[in-house]
């Protein structure tokens, strides 16, 4: 599994894309849910999945209790990884940096910012190989 | 070190260092080259803060530099400047809003400037260096207008980038090269 993370606009989806050979795009900005990705198994060779403050915020409009939502998306992040070796599955994760503003007014934007950071932490404990992504560059952090 | 007819681009968060980072590399490339040193100020001083904020960006460089002003027109603003010069462009963040709520040209039309106004450095032998700030990495804007504009400031960046032999990301006043090495000019 490898992550790439970098900041709105920073050239992730092109970082991956000169990287992977026609992977499967499993995006939440396609109106993708997160469990979508089991479509994929079995018959595709890579898998990207983006769009996860999308589905952070979907979890996070039913669950008051964040702890809980790290923790769903964290077992989410291991059946993927485990699927991965399974089906010998390439999988490719794009998300979102977004904790270096100030903190924001809205609580719901708080909790999301929050929940992001912890869950691009989880998912970098998965991954071979984490990038970071900046201004059309892309350089491993793993 | 090898300086001829590069490219830099400089960037990081508010007080970062980026600003005294780029003049320095201007200002080493200046006297490997020799020619002129010019700062171009994109900042309009709209109000009194704004004025003492670029008086004391003045004060900083200290003197040797011809500083031109020039909100939206890179290309014209590099028309003044002689070939063979070293020139600081501070900072590309106004520029982009500038060309987004103060000027006629529409988004295409603005990034074909810039691209312009980088292949004109070069082709007169003009050494550059880019300031901005990276201003994406914080919870995506709702308001329509702020994430267009940080849209095209990015796309800005990334042609930048692109064009650049040197790419610094200044964290805490320190570099980091996504792009080159300033010491040895040479790529990665």
């Amino acid at each position: 599994m490898q992550l790439f993370i970098g900041g709105a606009y920073a050239g992730k989806r092109t970082a991956v894309r000169e990287r992977f050979d026609s992977p499967f795009w499993c995006s939440a900005y396609d109106g993708k849910g997160l469990d979508e990705w089991r479509s994929a198994i079995g018959t595709e060779h890579c898998l990207v999945l983006e769009g996860w403050e999308e589905w952070l915020k979907t979890e996070l409009a039913s669950e008051p209790d964040d702890d809980r939502v790290r923790e769903r998306m964290r077992g989410e992040l291991e059946s993927i990884r485990a699927q991965e070796d399974v089906h010998g599955l390439q999988v490719v994760l794009i998300m979102l940096e977004m904790g270096r503003g100030i903190v924001p007014l809205d609580v719901g934007d708080r909790r999301l910012r929050d929940l992001a950071g912890w869950l691009a932490q989880d998912a970098a404990t998965h991954c071979e190989h984490v990038w970071y992504v900046w201004n059309g560059l892309a350089r491993p952090l793993v | 070190m090898e300086t001829t007819n590069m490219i830099a681009f400089v960037s990081g968060g508010a007080r970062s260092g980026k600003s005294a980072r780029a003049e320095a590399l201007a200002r080493r490339w200046h006297q490997a080259r020799g020619g002129e040193r010019y700062y171009l100020a994109t900042a309009r001083p709209t109000d009194g803060e704004m004025v003492g904020r670029i008086a004391r960006h003045r004060e900083a460089r200290g003197p040797g530099w011809t500083t031109l002003e020039e909100p939206v027109d890179l290309v014209a603003a590099l028309d003044r400047v002689a070939p063979g010069s070293t020139l600081l462009l501070d900072c590309l963040t106004l520029w982009a809003s500038q060309v987004l709520y103060a000027s006629d040209l529409d988004e295409r039309q603005a990034l074909t400037m810039l691209d312009t106004m980088l292949s004109w450095a070069r082709a007169r032998n003009i050494a550059l260096v880019v300031v901005s700030n990276d201003l994406n990495e914080e919870v995506p804007p709702r308001d329509a207008e702020v994430k267009r504009y940080v849209a095209f400031l990015q796309r800005a960046h990334r042609r930048v980038v692109h064009e650049a032999e040197l790419a610094i990301q200044v964290v805490a006043g320190l570099p980091m090269y996504w792009k080159g090495n300033e010491w040895t000019g040479k790529a990665q």
